[in-house]
């Protein structure tokens, strides 16, 4: 069983962003959760099948030396991957589908690919749709858990608490929501020896410009006027009716 | 299991296998009753080989690290701060991490606090204030190093008690500053939780922000941090029980009256790891019409409130092995001595024993407060 896991990196919404009209500057990136995800729910199937595990980071040019990225691989490797790959894009695009395009020929070679259902920086997220799009694979979203009796079994969401289960034609490309199991924590010693003994194959490509989306401006919703009542339970009582009249809710 | 035999023989100065077996240890531990696995059993499975079966059976996680065992180990094992932190240094490695200790350790190697709360909000409960928290980094210097932690720094509660401590110092015209945004985790439940290289990382990291600054001593409410500092860091530092004590005779002569019967809780890191019984309670008593009643269990004897070396994000799996929570017994034992006010002197008990009071049905008729919230009362005028 040849696995492949993508592994992006995002803005670190927690250290906070600048937004300015035309693009988001992050203060940080950091590894994208719902890839953290993918590759947790990856190295369980690794655990249960004995296959092979190959990580591929896809990144920007200009971030192709972040820090996060770094640490992506570190913990996939620490993790359990086999091999890791860096496929660096020759240009920065939130249009996933050229990311689509620009990466398809690398993704040929496995079973299943799993990657997160999304990645906060994309317009519409479902790389890993479009991607099974392009190579014409069997594609389901909204994974929770993945099996092998012979053929692959897929777990999915459906909402509302249901759970389906899915027999999956290989190859296949699986977005993984949520990995069956937490995502483990990697003790700082094995990532500092998985960064020391890590061996990364870098690749290039070029990313096509299939043009369809322009950005007109980045900007934050203005936010709601807040009334704050305040005074003991008999005066709040009295203001929130005052509030239900000037609603017309009473 | 070489690896963790000389963990063991390095944290306990190579004493572990010096257990006479007397079962003090067990006897002692608040989780005794319930654990497959204590601390002289642990000993006898080293011993045998056996260690596999210890960390499958998670027993290296139901410890929260309360240094009754240790304290009281006639061979003098550092059991607390070797035996344990050693096997969960070995589940670390083992990938074999619970869920939420997980989440925190992640979120504390990321951010430097097991919250996922941005560093640059880390002086956010000074902006609260209604005077101006002066920072290292504006400053340079100043006489008292304040640092709040990351539970007096993030917590919603526990905020309360930093804010508290910080307008005692204003009112006492303590020459006072904090790093703010350059702090970061002390560490000691990462230490005691087995991630010593995370220890370490951090302890490197905050040495090198403590050294750009001129200070006399830090202060700190945390009793985690506390120890760290002062056994760890090799810092100068007080815990705020010890400065409110140095400035009990000028706060004396400002306390009102309060109307009060008040219990003091030993919390592990000041009383059994680090000997300081006296001076919260001399603080306490000197409080005009405050009532102190001890605990039944008090002083060394002090039942811990679970919270201590990752107890606090370790919940689910003492839930596994325990329905009734050590801070929910110790809530019940203010009760008995007819206490209205649970005095602590560690951030974190304030939310345990909060959280202990709603499921024990006592909330509204006891109270949590940390010892600068009471003296701060007291010189407000209650």
């Amino acid at each position: 069983m040849r696995i492949g896991a993508i592994v992006r990196i995002v803005p670190d919404l927690v250290m906070g962003i600048e937004i300015e009209e035309s693009e988001i500057v992050p203060f940080k990136y950091v590894p994208n959760e719902r890839d953290e995800h993918a590759l947790e729910e990856a190295v369980v199937f690794k655990e249960k099948t004995g296959g092979n595990l190959e990580v591929v980071g896809i990144v920007d040019d200009e971030l192709r030396d972040d820090e996060a990225m770094e640490e992506a691989l570190a913990l996939a490797y620490a993790k359990g991957a086999d091999s890791l790959k860096k496929i660096v894009l020759n240009r920065r695009t939130f249009d996933r589908r050229e990311v689509a395009r620009a990466i398809a020929d690398h993704f040929k070679d496995y079973d299943v690919v799993m990657v997160g259902i999304q990645s906060i920086d994309s317009f519409a997220g479902y790389l890993g749709g479009i991607l099974s799009g392009v190579l014409g694979y069997s594609y389901v979203g909204g994974v929770v858990g993945v099996d092998y009796d012979g053929g692959l079994i897929v777990q999915k969401e459906l909402g509302g608490g249901v759970v389906g289960k899915f027999r999956v034609k290989t190859p296949a490309i699986l977005g993984v929501v949520s990995a069956e199991r937490p995502i483990t924590f990697v003790p700082l010693v094995k990532l500092r020896q998985a960064m020391k003994e890590m061996k990364v194959e870098e690749i290039e490509v070029e990313v096509p410009d299939m043009g369809g989306i322009e950005v007109v401006r980045f900007y934050e919703p203005e936010k709601p006027e807040i009334t704050l009542l305040e005074g003991d339970v008999e005066e709040l009582a009295d203001k929130l009716v005052e509030v239900f009249k000037s609603l017309s809710l009473v | 299991m070489d690896m963790l035999l000389n963990r063991l023989k390095e944290l306990t100065n190579n004493k572990y296998f010096q257990c006479i077996q007397c079962g003090t240890c067990g006897g002692s531990c608040p989780y005794g009753a319930y654990t497959p696995y204590t601390p002289r059993r642990m000993i006898l499975a080293i011993r045998l080989g056996m260690v596999e079966d210890i960390l499958n059976s998670n027993a290296q996680w139901l410890c929260t690290a309360c240094q009754t065992c240790t304290s009281r180990c006639p061979s003098r094992i550092q059991i607390t701060d070797g035996i344990i932190p050693a096997l969960r240094e070995k589940s670390l490695l083992e990938g074999k991490v619970p869920e939420e200790l997980s989440t925190a350790l992640i979120n504390i190697m990321r951010y430097g606090n097991p919250f996922k709360e941005s560093p640059m909000k880390r002086d956010g409960w000074a902006k609260e204030l209604d005077f101006e928290v002066p920072t290292m980094m504006k400053k340079k210097s100043a006489e008292v190093l304040l640092l709040p932690e990351c539970f007096g720094a993030y917590h919603r509660r526990c905020k309360q008690a930093t804010k508290a401590l910080a307008k005692v110092m204003k009112i006492l015209e303590v020459d006072f500053a904090i790093l703010g945004r350059e702090e970061r985790c002390t560490g000691d439940h990462v230490r005691l939780c087995g991630e010593f290289a995370l220890f370490e990382d951090l302890m490197e990291k905050n040495m090198k922000v403590f050294r750009k600054y001129e200070f006399k001593y830090i202060v700190t409410h945390d009793a985690h941090a506390f120890n760290a500092l002062k056994n760890f860091y090799g810092l100068n530092v007080l815990h705020h029980s010890q400065f409110l004590h140095d400035n009990l005779e000028k706060l004396k002569g400002m306390f009102n009256e309060l109307d009060y019967t008040v219990t003091y809780h030993d919390s592990c890191y000041l009383g059994r790891k680090n000997g300081i019984y006296e001076e919260p309670r001399e603080v306490i008593r000197s409080i005009p019409g405050v009532r102190f009643v001890e605990f039944k269990r008090n002083r060394e004897n002090a039942l811990c409130c679970g919270a201590g070396g990752g107890g606090i994000w370790l919940d689910s799996v003492m839930r596994e092995f325990v329905k009734v929570r050590p801070a929910e017994d110790r809530v019940r034992e203010a009760k008995e001595v007819g206490a209205d006010v649970i005095v602590t002197g560690c951030v974190l008990d304030i939310p345990m024993f909060e959280d202990a009071l709603k499921v024990t049905g006592l909330d509204g008729e006891i109270v949590v407060k940390d010892i600068a919230e009471l003296v701060l009362e007291a010189l407000e005028g209650g």
